[in-house]
């Protein structure tokens, strides 16, 4: 098993003319919380499609948990949140939530025991027979996310397991993910909320038109991101703070507000170099902070215009 | 199996418990019982007592045998039946419109209940040569009432003439006696002890359930198939199960619901015929009184019994996956309404051709279309019930319809497979063709 539980391997996928995933490559290992990012229209829900074996990949091999991608057959040893919800709208929660556990295989008594632990740990015991119709969609989306973990999977994979919650929602959920990966589990969630990616994930791959753009641990990608920032405020001699931020082999970027500024340093340049430069220049220095990039900073500068012309939804028609 | 098992179960509580099923379970059997109660109820009301003023005028003691047969005339059979008129004679010999002048202000049905009468009836000598009797009622508008009271004054006419001519009338009787085809089936060189209409009556009746049970349900399947691609509930099943499980868990719950209800139904008609009378009492209403409008079920032997159900669900479980194939390429009802067109088709052609086949249920026809797999669950119970096909040809029969069977639910897998987790635009034929190579 070589410690992970997903591998892609040159995934492609095209839809009618428009590549929605583009010789994807990645490897998840076992334990820990797994972040999937990019804009939307990025190509995370096709790829999480493909691994669940909603839809099949035109290239590249994918395998799940040492096998190959017929996920179906370890379907009870996987628990999926799709991007759309999906619930029978006239049933009662907790029918819904037995229902959904037999469909992975538990036994009716242990799903309906498992379902009540589980709405009343996130707090919907007094929903319990009511019917799913009749709740909020925070709530809906809760039994959704009961109904993917009630059968205690090895592996999670959640497509985009929190928009549309409020705060206090997002925050019980959260909770839940994490106690899961605590517990052994391995998570594999798709997100574009940086914050959230920031907060939870171990590890991360951006994504952005089908394509890899950064992959790593969270430290490390924040490292290799860090210490090329660094923020900084002068009181005296603007002009010649200028010029040393000119250097460009010093100097990669500046984002220049007079009296304080924000640089991103070049490749060949350090910032012990820059520091030297501006005290020899008596510029007064009243700040200078190598600050370590925000994952929102990283997918900005990574995915840069990208975000902002995300193709059109993808409608899956194979 | 266990996950199949889930969704079955499903499907049927899920189903069970709607609001549509529990009236329909319950308004079908109250129709059928309004349906045989009513026709007797209100003929047994029309058939009350009648009270008849008999003016006599005949010097001939017709007028004395017309009152016997009036007090002789039942309502109903048996020994409980009630007299059907109440007669009151009046001797009338040469007054008779001045009697029955006096009479008419007694008569009506706002007279009845203070001793008046229904109506009166005057008859004379005249009577016999001429057939003419003079009748004043409240209730002259009905045609049956006038027929009966006809009936019971003929033979005494038709008595006394023959009389006069000097035949004896028992004798001519027994001459006119009419004849009357006594129709009895025969199978196999046996005497089955059936009538030919009731041997009709249940070849058309196994037809139309099948019908009705596709109609009825198969859309349900459809349906229910297009909700679940409109919720996206499929994506979970999906990653779940297989989609020919999906189908086949689908199919045989909605299929369950089918024979549930269909079972309630049967079992209501049954009892209701089987205690007809006792519940026709409970209404007031006296046995045999609704007469030719009696509910009757034909009875069913086993072996029949045994073909109907076996081609019964062989139907079933081939237009349900054509159904759960038509569902699975649409995204809206409207859409399905179109794409299932085909389907229809066959439903229909089956149908029809029992109307066709019952009357030359051994021709060509008949034989060629025992093995066309679609219209099998049709022509073959419809076939058998009239006569019990030999065994090689029934066999063969069933191997057909399985053979159908197994491919339709293979295409349909197919479809099935692409078509739930397509949205979007409608799928085309050569989409579906598509779907079933690439599947």
């Amino acid at each position: 098993m070589n410690g992970s539980v997903l591998q892609l391997d040159g995934v492609t996928k095209r839809f009618s003319g428009h590549t929605a995933v583009d010789a994807l490559s990645l490897e998840v290992p076992k334990g820990g919380i797994f972040g999937l990012l990019g804009p939307n229209g990025a190509g995370k829900s096709t790829t999480i499609r493909m691994i669940m074996n909603i839809i099949t990949p035109d290239e590249g091999r994918i395998s799940v948990l040492g096998r190959g991608s017929a996920s179906r057959e370890l379907s009870d040893r996987i628990g999926f949140l799709p991007e759309e919800r999906g619930l029978y709208k006239k049933m009662k929660v907790v029918d819904q939530l037995t229902f959904l556990g037999e469909a992975k295989g538990i036994r009716r008594a242990i799903a309906r025991r498992k379902a009540l632990a589980w709405l009343e740990r996130l707090g919907l015991h007094d929903w319990t027979l009511k019917r799913v119709e009749d709740l909020s969609k925070g709530m809906q989306q809760k039994v959704q996310f009961i109904g993917a973990l009630l059968h205690d999977p090895e592996l999670l994979i959640l497509d985009e397991p929190f928009s549309g919650l409020d705060p206090v929602n997002s925050q019980v959920m959260k909770d839940v993910v994490v106690e899961e990966a605590r517990q052994g589990r391995t998570v594999l969630f798709s997100t574009h909320i940086m914050e959230q990616a920031e907060r939870m994930c171990d590890r991360l791959v951006i994504i952005a038109r089908g394509r890899v753009v950064v992959e790593g641990a969270l430290a490390d990608v924040k490292r290799e991101f860090g210490g090329r920032h660094v923020a900084l405020a002068f009181t005296r001699n603007a002009d010649r703070a200028a010029k040393v931020l000119a250097d460009r082999s010093l100097i990669e970027k500046v984002d220049d507000y007079g009296a304080s500024a924000e640089v991103t340093l070049a490749p060949s340049g350090d910032a012990d170099r820059l520091l030297r430069a501006l005290v020899q220049e008596d510029v007064g220095l009243s700040r200078f902070e190598v600050v370590e990039a925000s994952l929102q900073s990283i997918f900005i500068a990574k995915v840069g215009a990208d975000a902002a012309t995300a193709p059109a939804k993808e409608v899956v028609h194979a | 199996m266990r996950k199949v098992w889930a969704i079955i179960r499903r499907e049927f509580v899920e189903r069970v418990r709607t609001k549509a099923f529990i009236l329909g379970t319950l308004l079908f059997p109250l129709f059928m019982g309004a349906m045989f109660i009513l026709p007797g109820y209100l003929m047994s009301r029309s058939l009350g007592v009648k009270s008849v003023a008999l003016v006599d005028a005949t010097t001939s003691g017709l007028g004395a045998q017309v009152e016997t047969a009036f007090r002789a005339a039942r309502i109903g059979k048996g020994e409980k039946a009630k007299p059907r008129y109440d007669v009151t004679r009046v001797a009338a010999v040469g007054r008779a419109n001045a009697v029955r002048d006096s009479l008419v202000p007694m008569t009506g049905l706002s007279r009845k209940e203070a001793g008046g009468f229904d109506g009166i009836l005057v008859i004379s000598d005249s009577t016999v040569p001429t057939g003419k009797a003079a009748y004043y009622g409240a209730n002259v508008a009905s045609f049956d009432d006038m027929q009966e009271m006809e009936g019971t004054i003929r033979p005494i006419i038709i008595a006394r003439r023959l009389q006069t001519m000097g035949v004896d009338p028992a004798e001519v009787m027994k001459s006119v006696q009419g004849i009357d085809l006594v129709a009895t089936k025969v199978a196999d060189g046996k005497l089955t002890g059936e009538s030919g209409a009731a041997t009709f009556i249940l070849a058309y009746a196994m037809g139309f359930m099948l019908y009705f049970a596709l109609l009825l349900f198969g859309t349900q399947v459809m349906n229910s198939i297009i909700e679940e691609k409109n919720n996206r509930i499929v994506e979970v099943l999906a990653s779940s199960l297989t989609p020919f499980q999906m189908m086949l868990g689908k199919v045989a719950g909605v299929g369950l619901v089918a024979l549930f209800q269909i079972g309630i139904w049967a079992s209501v008609a049954t009892y209701l015929s089987t205690h007809q009378d006792k519940i026709l009492a409970a209404f007031g209403v006296a046995a045999g009184a609704g007469g030719k409008m009696a509910f009757a079920l034909p009875s069913m032997k086993p072996d029949l019994l045994f073909v109907f159900l076996l081609f019964f669900a062989l139907g079933f479980l081939l237009f349900a996956a054509a159904y759960a194939a038509v569902g699975a390429m649409c995204n809206t009802t409207q859409e399905a309404g179109q794409l299932q067109m085909p389907v229809m088709m066959f439903v229909l052609a089956g149908f029809f051709s029992v109307f066709a086949l019952v009357r030359d249920p051994n021709g060509t026809a008949a034989h060629v279309l025992t093995y066309v797999p679609m219209l099998t669950p049709f022509v073959v119970p419809m076939r058998y019930s009239i006569a019990p096909l030999p065994l090689p040809e029934l066999l063969l029969s069933t191997g057909a319809t399985v053979l159908g069977l197994i491919v339709v639910v293979w295409l349909a897998a197919r479809i099935y497979r692409v078509g739930i987790l397509s949205y979007g635009k409608k799928a085309t034929l050569r989409d579906m063709l598509r779907w079933i190579r690439t599947a």
